[in-house]
């Protein structure tokens, strides 16, 4: 089944390679966004991911188009519920709806997990930059204080700083412990996203037109912000959506484990917490936030492969 | 090459005191009291607080602290916990537990992720590289915590091939279904690297050369495209026994493991940070350590690679 299509890809890129050598009027010669967009659009997987993406983004924005019950309101006398028509998913151990609680549930990891994956890339991005263009000292600090963190491993890094400036027993707002939560998440992975930036503009660096650009008298932040960045993007971009998927699930696992979000916050790993004991009894519970959690989670590492697929010239 | 093991092992000195310094300031420095709840409901006297805070130096500068952590470390001395029990007896107790889990899990994700991914990339686009194609991308989607209810319920509950929750001796057996958790999530990423590698090195100029000599394929494949291409599913095996250790705490809490996760969780909650900080520590030298050991096996797989 895939057979015919590399080869007509294969014929399509000759095509236009041979249109590139020789570009005419109608011809408009395309830079690395456009192929990458040629390629991405022949790709089922990057479709399916696509559309799950709008479907978890609209569960973000409008819970209420798919689900008009109050996640909040619980019922005890229909504690633990098993799914029936009026409850889709069932009902959870305080007699609250699970499917309303699932749907709400998105919110919490989607702006967890991007506002994360946010803080980390401009953490990374400024200190792997800095790191490649002054090189020198610069370089040999960053690197090794990177170092430092990585040391940590990533479980035990979080439960270490969660639970102490948040421990299990204390009580923060719903505000705060999200906002501690991202940090966290980024304190923990702008090393790995240092190295990804260092290494895109330490190879872009010794490039012509930096050179040219250069002698031409730009100052640093042009060179940077002009030359640099722009060209070091693809191997940032990949990393990012795939990094989205993986907070996602390490905000899960924080939840899980006591000390990352916590009630009234509406979160899938807290979800998976609250039931992880009565898996016996009510596997419902357990089992759709757990569901809709690894679809999240699936949905940006299958974007992300999907583009890094297409951006790399190796696989063309 | 003996240089260049000297070089990194100094190397590794500043990185171990910076991550253990953080450690400590993380846990001593940061706000928040150490013996709030230490006391029931009530709480602690002033009496037991200055005591504690003497006992293991918490009225001393920051640096200070450090110092006598690390002089403490450097001889063997773990030190006792706020309840004054052993942390070295309590280590003692759960270590060995761990490390059989460990090698349970990395003798899984190697045997069952480097079959997978040769296999895939042998027959590229095939059947079968396409299954495992799309299995290691679920795979790497469910976190560890979601693998392990899910295979506790079904092997544990619904057909009851195994025990829900591992008894206290840890035996092997029953320590199988937790490996196979822990180990998930990296046999889908060696499964991915060994395929990944295995492609590029087909079209690979001494590949050529060994099928134009005349050889079997067996013997391409197995001496000459093989050897090549593991060398970077060993080294993420390598790196990732590391943070095994640390990974564990999920699975060990999981399925009741009494191993050193289950102490470190333990101790967190119970906001014990004299277990917390010596064993976090000992972790993160273990975690080092295997990545140093990766970096010098590097040369000897591949000639190629030399040290200045």
């Amino acid at each position: 089944m895939s057979e015919p299509i590399v080869t007509q890809d294969l014929v399509q890129s000759a095509d236009e390679h041979a249109g590139s050598a020789h570009p005419t009027a109608a011809d408009k010669p395309r830079g690395l966004w456009g192929d990458t967009w040629d390629i991405l659009k022949r790709r089922k997987i990057f479709w399916i991911s696509l559309v799950m993406l709008v479907l978890f983004l609209l569960m973000t924005a409008f819970p209420t188009l798919f689900t008009d019950k109050d996640p909040n309101y619980a019922d005890l006398a229909r504690s633990m519920e098993g799914p029936s028509e009026g409850a889709l998913f069932g009902i959870d151990l305080q007699g609250r709806d699970v499917f309303a609680r699932t749907i709400y549930g998105a919110r919490t990891s989607i702006i967890v997990g991007t506002m994360a994956t946010l803080a980390t890339v401009v953490l990374g991005g400024i200190t792997g930059v800095l790191a490649a263009y002054y090189a020198r000292w610069t370089d040999i600090l960053i690197s090794r204080v990177g170092e430092m963190f990585l040391g940590l491993p990533y479980v035990l890094g979080a439960i270490i700083i969660l639970g102490t400036i948040a421990p299990a027993q204390s009580n923060p707002s719903e505000f705060m412990i999200m906002t501690v939560v991202i940090i966290v998440l980024a304190v923990l992975g702008w090393p790995i996203l240092m190295r990804i930036a260092r290494s895109a503009v330490i190879q872009a660096k010794h490039q012509d037109y930096v050179q040219a650009a250069r002698a031409l008298g730009a100052g640093p932040l042009r060179i940077i912000f002009k030359h640099l960045l722009p060209n070091s993007l693809a191997p940032i971009l990949v990393y990012a959506t795939i990094t989205i998927g993986s907070f996602i699930g390490a905000e899960a696992t924080l939840s899980l484990l006591g000390i990352g979000l916590r009630p009234p916050v509406i979160s899938w790993g807290i979800a998976i917490a609250d039931h992880a004991q009565y898996i016996r009894t009510g596997a419902h519970a357990l089992f759709f936030p757990a569901a809709f959690l690894s679809a999240c989670v699936l949905t940006f590492v299958m974007l992300g492969e999907a583009v890094r697929d297409a951006l790399d010239p190796k696989l063309r | 090459m003996g240089r260049y093991t000297i070089r990194r092992l100094l190397q590794l000195i500043p990185v171990l005191l910076g991550t253990t310094f953080l450690i400590n300031f993380m846990v001593w420095q940061l706000p928040g009291d150490p013996f709030a709840g230490r006391c029931g409901q009530r709480p602690c006297p002033e009496s037991y607080i200055t005591m504690m805070r003497e006992q293991f130096g918490l009225d001393q500068p920051m640096l200070v602290q450090y110092w006598n952590f690390l002089k403490n470390m450097l001889t063997g001395d773990l030190g006792v916990d706020f309840k004054q029990v052993s942390v070295a007896s309590q280590l003692a107790d759960a270590w060995p537990i761990t490390i059989r889990l460990a090698i349970l899990a990395v003798t899984i994700e190697a045997c069952i992720g480097i079959t997978a991914g040769v296999l895939s990339g042998l027959k590229r686009g095939g059947f079968l590289d396409n299954s495992v194609t799309i299995s290691t991308l679920f795979l790497l989607s469910l976190p560890t915590f979601v693998t392990g209810y899910l295979l506790q319920w079904l092997l544990g509950m619904r057909f009851g091939v195994i025990k829900p929750t591992v008894s206290d001796g840890a035996p092997m057996a029953e320590l199988i279904v937790p490996a196979i958790v822990l180990a998930s999530l990296n046999m889908a990423f060696t499964a991915r690297l060994t395929r990944t590698s295995i492609v590029e090195n087909r079209r690979a100029d001494y590949v050529r050369t060994a099928i134009a000599k005349g050889l079997t394929n067996r013997r391409v494949v197995s001496v000459h495209l093989l050897r090549n291409s593991l060398i970077p599913a060993i080294t993420f095996i390598g790196t990732e026994v590391g943070s095994m250790m640390s990974g564990a705490i999920i699975t060990e809490g999981i399925f009741n493991i009494h191993g050193v996760g289950g102490l470190l969780w333990r101790a967190i909650l119970g906001q014990d940070y004299t277990i917390v900080v010596p064993i976090a520590s000992l972790l993160v030298l273990v975690y080092l350590l295997t990545n140093l050991i990766v970096d010098l096996l590097y040369g000897v797989l591949d000639p190629r690679i030399r040290y200045e």
